[in-house]
């Protein structure tokens, strides 16, 4: 039914960004000239792999190759070649989606802040979307390697932008993750299936590995899956994703949330549905501990991040909470729970770059980074925590938002795979959405900076605050009753968030409240997020992903 | 003029070139460099034509030094007729190719290099090409003893050229690396007489023959006799000695560390590379892998070695303070991973296709390896010549003054790391595959738990260089930056292009994999064949 063309359209889909790499850095010395270049190569990107979005939709998959990267069998090598195929296509068309409008953010977030080292920002962006499209069309396992380590590489610089100590130790972190999950996990994985089954191009491995040892096939599974796990944020090996939100917003939003986690819950995906087959994942018995260990994550995580004061740190662990329900949905190995994982890498792309550039804007106009300071803040920024708001409630699934589509496929497909017991995981978790969010929201529309309630989850010591405190002086320490607050100490020095004396300032809901550079694509966004939730089956995502899953399942 | 003189010519041409060197040395000491260049060319012109003769013409050319009354011979004894060789061959074939292309091309690209930075004087480019020829002559010998006599060439040369350094801790480095590195070498004299006694021939093609027990005088094989075993052993201690394999390593960071920077490029690129070369072509094509099956004990011993050379020598590098000695401790790590390829390569549980990745590894990393390291020691020695910066927390903030020569150190790093596409992963794959082909897991282990280990200490260089804000070098020059220090002469474009071309090269073959291994088929076939004859 499918038909293979070969067309240079995906290779000139990684490239235009990488070109916009050598510009952004020639007119280092021109910011307007240079950041034309950022949006000219997401509109030409987006272009291209808009391009080949009906083809693909008609069952056409374009094809480039660029020659052989390494010796295979003596008659052939393993070929360094891109695909577009409708997978792929769904990772593209999102990734690149998103990029234009992070564009513009970017621009107008750092020059807000008038950050340093503004060309190497913008050129290791364009670099790590070119990375990300590389990782998306990949053909084989070990092309997807390449682009996977590359974007390992093209984001350091992004998480070490600030370049004092905590962005350094962030940056450290990440390496050292990325590249243990990269080029430890993962490239020994590739070496495992190609050894087992002599080539290692995506769909025509599962038959030699269903006939394989295994053990080997177990542990070669095992090894991938863990290794695109470190980058898809499940635990534990998920530590590095909420140190990293000291990178600026944009790198949180469009890497943090989209391009770079997705990146390796793409690879899961690759690598349940393409590697191996859900067939021969089920027969494995390997369904199920993903499942257990996604399920583990996407509970854990939700609890982690009650207690973030940070507003990034608190949506970097939702982050890492979300993520995992794709991969529970994969893992499930049904073809609806499949259908809804797939469909929540879009849906939650959209919320979650919504939340990230709102945090982004407060952070700019107001310098304000911990919940515990916004209380009354919808005053200051009505449009964007009207925007939060909507994304946040679809994060929990509400109805009309994208969240809702995602998730209820999820519910159905996990009941349908006879696994019950994930869907009220995936309920709870909801339940868990609204006790992190709502606080927020709240907070921002309903609350004054001087008449709050407390936040006992927040500010209180771990477990609760006894009713009296004298019942500690039988020799414990008093340290461990202060709030674990580690920020107390960065509100008097370098931080000067939150409200002024006053309170915030009134701003009328016409876009007073900051940058239109930033303010638009917020809601642009967060309008995606509505439409994907209304209309899931008109704006193509859903129609990709049901070729997927018809091609996984007949 | 026949091809057949080719391999002759490519030993004579750099010696001949050297006595050049020295005697117009003495009319005018800054000749020294013309003479090379001049030498340089017409022998990497000669390395083009063996190269495009071996691997285009698919022939394995052999030299017999002497005439007409040396060569093979036929010999008769109880009737039955063998050839055996009186004299000693040079050999070009599919391994040699492209190590020779290797040698020549480093030989010549650090000219560019030391003709501003140094050392100066026709004294240096004397011992340079003698160092050249001797390379060349390690390469292309056919002969186990007169392997030895190159390799001394060698090493002498290099001691020469360590101690060009002007501090007293040249001499010290040049002093201890003359005492291990002459003992490695009488160890390999020492397994080559063992090896002598006991098959009566030096020839490599011959005593493989005859460790086979092919010549009608032998009973059989003789790859269980105690002085064949032992003379394995001490040719392997030998080798990895001159490779620096841990703990044998001793000499290498302290040479590196105190010669001249364009020494430090040259050696570093080819030096250990010539040992490691030797091993590789010893263990391959004259034990062969027949032997192996017997002895699998003794190449577990090796793989042992090499292993820990992987994990101490990274784990080495990360304690250094000094850039220069970091990167010698990683060439202990990165030869390690090659010691591993070349004995994945004859182990008895690997099958067609692991022995066919596992060569390729080897060889495609023992060439990467050599790219790799001498382009990050010419940006280590630009950065240290512009800037004064040697240890690695003066490399604070570098990046922005030294865009390029930072640019090449991280480009070059990342591929050392096994970074794709890069020739440093090419490497790294092909000998992980083999080791999982061969299944042997503890190698795995170690080959792909080497990313980590390489990225410690690289990560760390990089983020200094980076990331970090700049810190005002405060250490004084020291008479050893003698460029620093004589004013005017800081960095020429020969040294911070050589790094870049380093990087591009590396990054270049990184897309060439399968073409790289597509030259290396003939040497696939003499290992699968235990064959003692590569091509031709």
């Amino acid at each position: 039914m499918t038909e293979v063309v070969a067309d240079p359209r995906p290779l000139a889909a990684v490239l235009s960004s990488a070109v916009a790499i050598v510009l952004i850095i020639a007119s280092h010395r021109r910011p307007n000239v240079r950041e034309s270049w950022s949006v000219l190569a997401a509109l030409a990107k987006f272009g291209i792999i808009a391009s080949m979005l009906p083809g693909v939709l008609d069952g056409t998959e374009y094809r480039w190759s660029m020659g052989s990267l390494v010796a295979g069998t003596p008659a052939e090598g393993i070929e360094f070649a891109l695909r577009a195929d409708p997978l792929g296509m769904l990772f593209a068309l999102l990734a690149s989606l998103l990029w234009v409008f992070t564009a513009f953010y970017a621009t107008g977030y750092m020059r807000g802040l008038d950050e340093k080292a503004q060309t190497r920002f913008f050129a290791a962006f364009a670099a790590s979307l070119s990375t990300a499209v590389g990782v998306a069309f990949a053909e084989n396992l070990l092309t997807i390697f390449v682009f996977y380590e590359l974007l390992s590489v093209a984001t350091y610089p992004l998480v070490a932008h600030d370049e004092d100590e905590e962005a350094r130790a962030a940056g450290r972190k990440y390496l050292a993750y990325t590249f243990f999950g990269g080029g430890v996990l993962v490239l020994a994985g590739t070496a495992m299936v190609f050894v087992l089954t002599g080539t290692t191009t995506f769909g025509e491995t599962g038959a030699a590995l269903a006939n394989a040892d295994p053990a080997l096939a177990r542990a070669t599974f095992a090894l991938l899956a863990t290794g695109f796990g470190v980058k898809a944020g499940l635990m534990p090996l998920h530590s590095w994703l909420p140190d990293a939100m000291v990178a600026p917003t944009p790198v949180s939003g469009l890497l943090h949330a989209v391009a770079v986690v997705k990146s390796g819950v793409f690879g899961i995906t690759r690598l349940v549905l393409d590697v191996y087959g859900p067939g021969v994942v089920g027969d494995f018995g390997l369904g199920l501990p993903l499942a257990a260990v996604a399920a583990f994550t996407l509970t854990a995580a939700s609890v982690i991040a009650l207690r973030q004061d940070r507003l990034k740190r608190r949506l970097a662990y939702s982050t890492v909470s979300q993520l995992s329900y794709i991969v529970l949905g994969l893992a499930i190995l049904g073809p609806t729970a499949i259908k809804g994982g797939l469909l929540h890498i879009p849906a939650h792309a959209f919320m979650k770059l919504t939340l990230f550039f709102c945090a982004g804007i407060i952070h700019v106009e107001t310098h304000t980074d911990y919940i515990s300071e916004m209380d009354g803040i919808g005053k200051r920024m009505p449009l964007t925590m009207a925007a939060f708001a909507v994304a946040a409630a679809g994060m929990a699934g509400i109805p009309l938002i994208a969240g809702f589509v995602s998730k209820w496929f999820l519910l159905i497909g996990a009941v349908e795979a006879n696994q019950a017991v994930f869907a009220v995981v995936l309920l709870v978790s909801g339940i868990l959405n609204i006790a992190y969010f709502w606080p927020i929201v709240y907070g921002a529309f309903f609350e004054s900076h001087d008449a709050a309630d407390d936040k006992p989850v927040v500010e209180g010591p771990l477990g609760g605050q006894p009713g009296d405190t004298s019942v500690v002086a039988d020799g414990g320490d008093h340290a461990g009753q202060h709030p674990p607050d580690e920020h107390a100490d960065d509100h008097a020095s370098a931080h000067h968030g939150g409200p002024g004396p006053g309170g915030w300032d009134r701003v009328s809901w016409t876009g007073e409240e900051g940058s239109w550079l930033m303010l638009g694509p917020i809601l642009a966004i967060a309008a995606g997020a509505v439409v994907l939730g209304v209309i899931p089956y008109e704006v193509g995502f859903l129609e990709l992903i049901e070729l997927v899953v018809a091609e996984v399942a007949g | 003029m026949s091809e057949t003189l080719l391999p002759g010519l490519l030993i004579v041409v750099p010696l001949l070139g050297s006595t050049l060197s020295l005697g117009l040395g003495l009319l005018r000491d800054r000749i020294g460099w013309w003479v090379a260049a001049g030498v340089l060319t017409v022998e990497a012109a000669l390395a083009s034509w063996l190269a495009y003769a071996i691997y285009v013409g698919g022939d394995r050319i052999v030299h017999v030094l002497g005439g007409d009354t040396f060569g093979r011979k036929a010999v008769t004894v109880d009737g039955e007729t063998t050839e055996f060789i009186v004299g000693i061959e040079l050999v070009g074939d599919a391994l040699a190719g492209v190590v020779v292309l290797l040698v020549a091309a480093v030989s010549l690209a650090v000219l560019a290099y030391s003709r501003r930075a140094g050392p100066r004087g026709a004294a240096f480019y004397t011992v340079y090409l003698i160092m050249t020829g001797g390379l060349m002559g390690v390469v292309l010998t056919g002969d186990l003893f007169n392997l030895f006599v190159f390799l001394e060439i060698v090493g002498l040369a290099t001691y020469a050229l360590v101690s060009t350094g002007r501090g007293a801790e040249s001499a010290v480095a040049a002093l201890k690396y003359l005492v291990v590195g002459t003992t490695g070498a009488s160890m390999y004299l020492i397994g080559v007489g063992y090896v002598f006694l006991e098959t009566g021939a030096l020839n490599m093609v011959d005593v493989s023959r005859s460790l086979s027990g092919d010549p009608p005088w032998f009973d059989g094989a003789l790859y269980t006799e105690p002085l064949v075993v032992a003379g394995f052993g001490f040719v392997a201690v030998g080798l990895a000695t001159k490779s620096a394999i841990f703990p044998l390593h001793t000499w290498q960071p302290d040479a590196y560390a105190e010669a001249p920077d364009a020494v430090t490029v040259y050696i570093s690129a080819l030096a250990s590379t010539s040992a490691a070369y030797a091993f590789a072509r010893i263990t391959w094509t004259v034990f062969t892998p027949a032997f192996f099956e017997v002895n699998t004990r003794v190449l577990q011993a090796v793989m042992i070695l090499a292993g820990g050379s992987v994990i101490l020598g990274s784990l080495l590098a990360v304690m250094q303070r000094r850039v220069k000695r970091l990167f010698a401790y990683s060439s202990v790590a990165q030869f390690g991973l090659i010691f591993l390829g070349i004995c994945t390569a004859v182990h008895p549980a690997a099958g067609e296709s692991a022995v066919r990745f596992a060569v390729y590894g080897t060889v495609v990393h023992l060439l990467g390896h050599a790219v790799i390291k001498g382009g990050l020691f010419a940006s280590v020695g630009t950065l240290a010549a512009g800037e004064g910066a040697r240890r690695i927390r003066e490399y604070a903030g570098l990046a922005a003054r030294r865009p390029f020569a930072a640019g090449a150190l991280a480009v070059l790093g990342l591929s050392l790391v096994g970074v794709p596409p890069s020739i440093g992963f090419v490497g790294k794959w092909y000998i992980g595959v083999g080791a999982v082909g061969a299944d042997l897991w503890p190698v795995v282990a170690v080959i792909f738990g080497s990313t980590v280990l390489s990225l410690l200490y690289m990560a760390r260089l990089l983020e200094k260089l980076y990331v970090s804000p700049a810190v005002e070098v405060t250490a004084e020059p020291t008479p050893r930056d003698a460029v620093v220090a004589d004013g005017g002469r800081r960095v020429s474009y020969g040294m911070a292009a050589i790094g870049v071309a380093a990087a591009v090269v590396a990054v270049g073959l990184g897309f060439a994999g399968a073409e790289l291994a597509s030259l290396l088929d003939p040497i696939v076939e003499a290992v699968l064949e235990s064959s003692p004859e590569v091509g031709g």
